[in-house]
């Protein structure tokens, strides 16, 4: 028994001894020679722990094998740097070339289509929603002029 | 004067010496710790007839899985811990296919009987209460008050804290106490 017993409560402590002459009894009855026959008999049989056969290995064998690991690992990394390129090729906004050729008209019409509707303006007017014309600049007013002249003509 | 004594090996030199293929260090190894390991798993109410059995299968075990045995716990707690494991599995296949009585009958025919009943009485108590506790409190309660290992073995051998093995351990000695009483 452990001497761990003493910090037990008496009772607990007695059970336990008691429990414990029982357990000693049984495991006497535990030949450990011929557990280790069998045990050995079975590692023989089922295999041996997986380090020992590794290190069991021929030292040929195990350069062989290192190789192998350090190629498929070389063959890893030029793949996966081969793919990247591609990859951000295809993140490139392809339709963009597209949208530029349409003109004014084709262009409504497939924002139309696709439910989204908005007016084309040729030249880049500042929206001034609430503001007046006395909140322009000289340059922006000079700008709504021109917008307005090419309308009419 | 007498014959200078032998140097007893190490558990670590002896696991490195059957890693290297000494078959003789494993016999060596069942030798030190079968018996200690046998009243473990006999605590814990296994039945007489399946303990030979249990032994092996632990050893068996342990003996597999030395190379993830890193020494941080020592040998014995470390197999104590699989042969927790062994006979949480093995109560698994006995609930499958039979009832098998846990904690049979044990009678030293020498003593005086009235003694011997008593505590045959109270040992059985114990049994039913062990079988009781949650796994980790049984075996860190067994590891503890019958191994005689201290909390922080207990702790590298489980897998746990050592403030958990404290924890386990006095919830175990509560509710055992209340049962034996």
């Amino acid at each position: 028994m452990g001497r761990m017993t003493d910090e037990l409560p008496p009772d607990l402590r007695a059970a336990l001894q008691a429990l414990d002459a029982q357990a000693t009894a049984r495991a006497a009855r535990v030949d450990p020679d011929a557990v280790a026959a069998r045990v050995l008999e079975r590692l023989r049989r089922e295999g041996r722990p997986r380090l020992w056969r590794v290190l069991a290995m021929p030292p040929v064998v195990l350069r062989i094998a290192a190789a192998v690991v350090v190629l498929a690992a070389g063959v890893a990394v030029v793949s996966v740097m081969r793919e990247r390129p591609q990859q951000s090729a295809m993140r490139l906004p392809m339709a963009i070339p597209a949208v530029d050729s349409l003109d004014a008209g084709q262009l409504e019409a497939v924002l139309e289509a696709a439910g989204e509707v908005r007016p084309v303006v040729d030249t880049a007017v500042p929206l001034v929603s609430s503001a007046s014309l006395d909140d322009l600049s000289e340059q922006q007013l000079q700008m709504l002029l021109a917008s307005l002249k090419g309308g009419e003509g | 004067m007498g014959a200078p004594a032998l140097a007893v090996p190490a558990d670590g030199d002896l696991i490195a010496r059957y890693l290297a293929g000494e078959e003789h260090a494993a016999t060596e190894l069942v030798r030190r710790h079968a018996t200690a390991l046998a009243r473990f798993i006999a605590a814990q109410g296994a039945p007489e007839e399946e303990l030979d059995d249990l032994t092996q299968e632990t050893f068996f075990k342990a003996f597999r899985a030395l190379a993830t045995y890193r020494g941080g716990a020592a040998f014995r707690t470390w197999l104590l811990a699989i042969g927790g494991n062994v006979l949480k599995d093995r109560r698994r296949q006995w609930q499958r296919t039979r009832v098998v009585a846990l904690t049979p009958e044990l009678r030293d025919p020498s003593g005086d009987p009235g003694q011997q009943v008593e505590a045959g009485w109270v040992a059985e108590r114990l049994s039913e209460g062990i079988g009781k506790l949650a796994r980790l409190q049984r075996e860190v309660f067994l590891m503890r008050a019958q191994q005689g290992l201290d909390y922080a073995e207990i702790a590298q051998g489980l897998g746990i804290t050592e403030g958990a093995a404290r924890v386990h351990y006095h919830h175990a000695v509560k509710r055992l106490k209340a049962w034996v009483a």
